[in-house]
């Protein structure tokens, strides 16, 4: 291996990259715009709020004071719906997701139940709803709760299960600050994947490592310098996103060891999966399919954008054998919960992947024209 | 003085297999140090085979090469650092510039950069220094690509097809570069697919078929040997005339503009034809002789083989 090999070949591709607008952006920008992008959603989402037009059939004290203690909790912010038209044809012709209909005599059935002429009195809320929205069941649940919370304090009575929360954590998180490590893995598997698959077929493509390899350049300073790039590619997209997650979403992780080390044995992890896809896909074209099919999967069922935890069972055990996962983990228990048992196992799984990826990605690269 | 004193490239009973398919099949021939040595043949030939084996980035199924006296198979890095390689379809990186291009591949092979302007001087590329790989023209790739191959001022410069692809101007700007390299004293191995390139430029020219090389010389001695005649056309000639011709023995074809090519022995046989197109009361043509081209001897050795008696109309191209 030649330092000045090495260096001479990282140079090129740094002056390259430099000069390359649209791979800066995926690079640098993107990642750092998926973090502003989810980092503003997500946000929003920790102070729910919801639109509920309500058609009032009874036009009662009852009703009004009803729908105040709908818009009382704060998820809901109530719209009239005017009581003489059809509710079913008025949410579809205003394309209205979720719509509550508080029944005529309502206040009549709550003056019997309370003032104890009949305590069997109930009244019925009909709520209107598209069931081809995504959404809805997020405004069902909470409707729900909002009405079981009204209801017990319209008529007084003390529920007799409650729930009350304690935290395995010593401090509440935001979604931000969990998204955050998940898109620095996603941001390095990103570049370092398809950075090496792309870059090894562009070469082969056009030719250049045909004339690489009339000069004296090796396989290991090839290897050494396409590691050496993504790594200072990773320092910097990971600079930029922990620098954009702070100015903008106050997000101080803990940066210590852990960070450099997951990353850099994150980037040997996919360097080396991108060199084991080089033989494989050896055109530009077919090298961009095949590290999309890659990269895509991995990017949701790995945890980078929801936790693991919502998906099906058999599709939790198969995140569970992608690397992505143990880097999403390890990052997030070393920048977010400062948990240096999981962080040291997670870099362990993540380094014995490395070595075995790497050194097969190494015996597959091949300089000579027998390849 | 040994063979390999002599000669830059010695290529000894070289054979290259591709599981069932013989590429190369028992090629010999040197390359003496000094020239230009064309290397010519059809597509499949094994030409690209027989050159990558040279340039040791393919191994030989047997046979023996050896390039400045070392055999490609034992000594691949020392061969390597005193050969310059410009690969068939020469491309760089697209957003480098020549200026960069050429200091990177000079320091693939050593300590600080070789002399860039010098070798910006030779290829004619000085005011495209600071351009982009990527905003030169076809010629000027080629040319660069040739200065690449120069960075560490290699005894055998090895250029593969360098002008295909170029337009008439930038085909004559190579072949400047190339005729400064011969004067400069540089081994040239080149391969191309145009005949008047090497029959130009080359000092010798070996031409392979189906694996096997068919003829070797210099350009003059493969035309006495392989094209023994003269090629004789005469201009706007009537049917009258080449009846004439035809009854003295000879097989004129016609060619687009109203005239005819034939082959002829000797010159004796042109007097004669013209003294019998004057003896019949026929207008006498406008006529041009010339000496086969290295084209019409390539066409004769390979499968792309013209009719007999006819020489390629108008010479080679």
């Amino acid at each position: 291996m030649t330092p000045r090999i090495v260096g001479a070949n990282l140079l090129v591709r740094l002056k390259t990259l430099s000069r390359q607008r649209s791979a800066m952006f995926f690079t640098i920008a993107f990642p750092v715009i998926l973090v502003l992008v989810f980092g503003a959603i997500f946000t929003k989402t920790e102070q729910m709020n919801f639109d509920l037009p309500v058609q009032d059939l009874d036009q009662s004290s009852a009703s009004a004071r009803l729908v105040e203690g709908l818009r009382a909790g704060g998820v809901f912010n109530t719209t009239a719906v005017p009581p003489d038209t059809d509710a079913v044809a008025y949410a579809r012709d205003k394309h209205l997701t979720l719509l509550l209909i508080i029944p005529r005599a309502f206040g009549e059935a709550q003056s019997r139940r309370l003032d104890g002429r009949d305590t069997g009195a109930a009244s019925v809320l009909t709520y209107v709803y598209d069931p081809s929205s995504t959404s809805v069941a997020t405004k069902i649940q909470y409707l729900a709760s909002t009405v079981d919370a009204v209801n017990h304090r319209m008529t007084g009575s003390r529920p007799f299960i409650t729930l009350a929360e304690r935290s395995i954590l010593t401090k509440s998180y935001r979604f931000v600050e969990f998204f955050v490590p998940g898109i620095i893995a996603m941001a390095v598997m990103t570049s370092s994947l398809s950075g090496a698959l792309n870059a090894n077929a562009e070469l082969r493509q056009k030719g250049i490592l045909r004339k690489l390899a009339t000069t004296p350049i090796t396989r290991a300073d090839w290897l050494l310098s396409n590691v050496l790039y993504q790594m200072i590619l990773a320092a910097a997209s990971t600079t930029c996103i922990l620098l954009v997650a702070y100015a903008v979403f106050d997000v101080r992780p803990r940066c210590n060891m852990w960070l450099p080390l997951h990353i850099v044995l994150a980037v040997f992890v996919f360097v080396g999966i991108g060199m084991l896809l080089t033989p494989i896909a050896r055109e530009a074209e077919s090298a961009s399919a095949a590290a999309n099919a890659l990269l895509f999967p991995m990017m949701f069922l790995s945890g980078t954008f929801f936790p693991v935890e919502m998906m099906p069972g058999f599709l939790r055990h198969v995140a569970r054998g992608l690397p992505l996962f143990y880097v999403n983990e390890g990052l997030r228990a070393s920048m977010v919960f400062g948990d240096d048992a999981t962080s040291l196992r997670c870099a362990a799984v993540t380094g014995v992947v490395a070595v075995v990826v790497f050194i097969a990605g190494a015996v597959v690269t091949r300089w000579d024209r027998e390849a | 003085m040994n063979n390999s004193d002599e000669h830059a490239v010695v290529v000894e009973s070289l054979i290259k297999d591709y599981g069932s398919l013989r590429a190369v099949n028992d090629v010999s021939f040197t390359v003496a140090r000094g020239g230009v040595f064309a290397f010519l043949g059809p597509n499949g030939a094994g030409k690209t085979t027989t050159v990558e084996i040279i340039e040791t980035i393919r191994r030989p199924t047997s046979g023996r090469v050896r390039v400045l006296g070392m055999d490609v198979s034992r000594h691949k890095n020392e061969i390597l650092a005193r050969i310059g390689v410009l690969p068939q379809g020469f491309c760089s990186f697209d957003r480098i510039t020549v200026g960069e291009s050429i200091r990177y591949y000079s320091r693939l092979f050593r300590r600080g950069a070789a002399d860039v302007d010098s070798l910006l001087d030779i290829t004619e590329l000085r005011n495209t220094r600071d351009v982009l790989f990527k905003d030169l023209s076809g010629g000027l790739k080629q040319r660069l690509g040739i200065a690449i191959a120069l960075v560490n001022d290699p005894e055998v410069v090895f250029l593969d097809e360098p002008t295909t692809g170029l337009d008439p101007h930038a085909r004559r700007g190579v072949w400047d570069v190339l005729r400064g390299l011969k004067r400069r004293g540089r081994t040239v191995f080149l391969t191309t697919h145009y005949m008047e390139e090497a029959e130009l430029l080359a000092d010798t020219v070996a031409i392979i078929s189906k694996g096997r090389i068919v003829a070797s010389g210099s350009p003059d001695e493969l035309i006495d040997r392989h094209a023994p005649f003269l090629c004789l056309t005469l201009r706007r000639v009537g049917e009258g005339t080449i009846a004439v011709i035809r009854r003295m023995g000879f097989e004129p074809v016609g060619d687009a503009r109203g005239g005819v090519s034939l082959r002829v022995k000797h010159a004796d046989n042109v007097q004669e034809i013209l003294r019998a197109i004057g003896t019949a009361g026929k207008p006498l043509p406008g006529l041009e002789v010339r000496r086969p081209t290295l084209e019409e001897v390539y066409l004769e050795l390979t499968d792309g083989k013209m009719p007999d008696g006819v020489c390629v109309p108008g010479g080679a191209a």
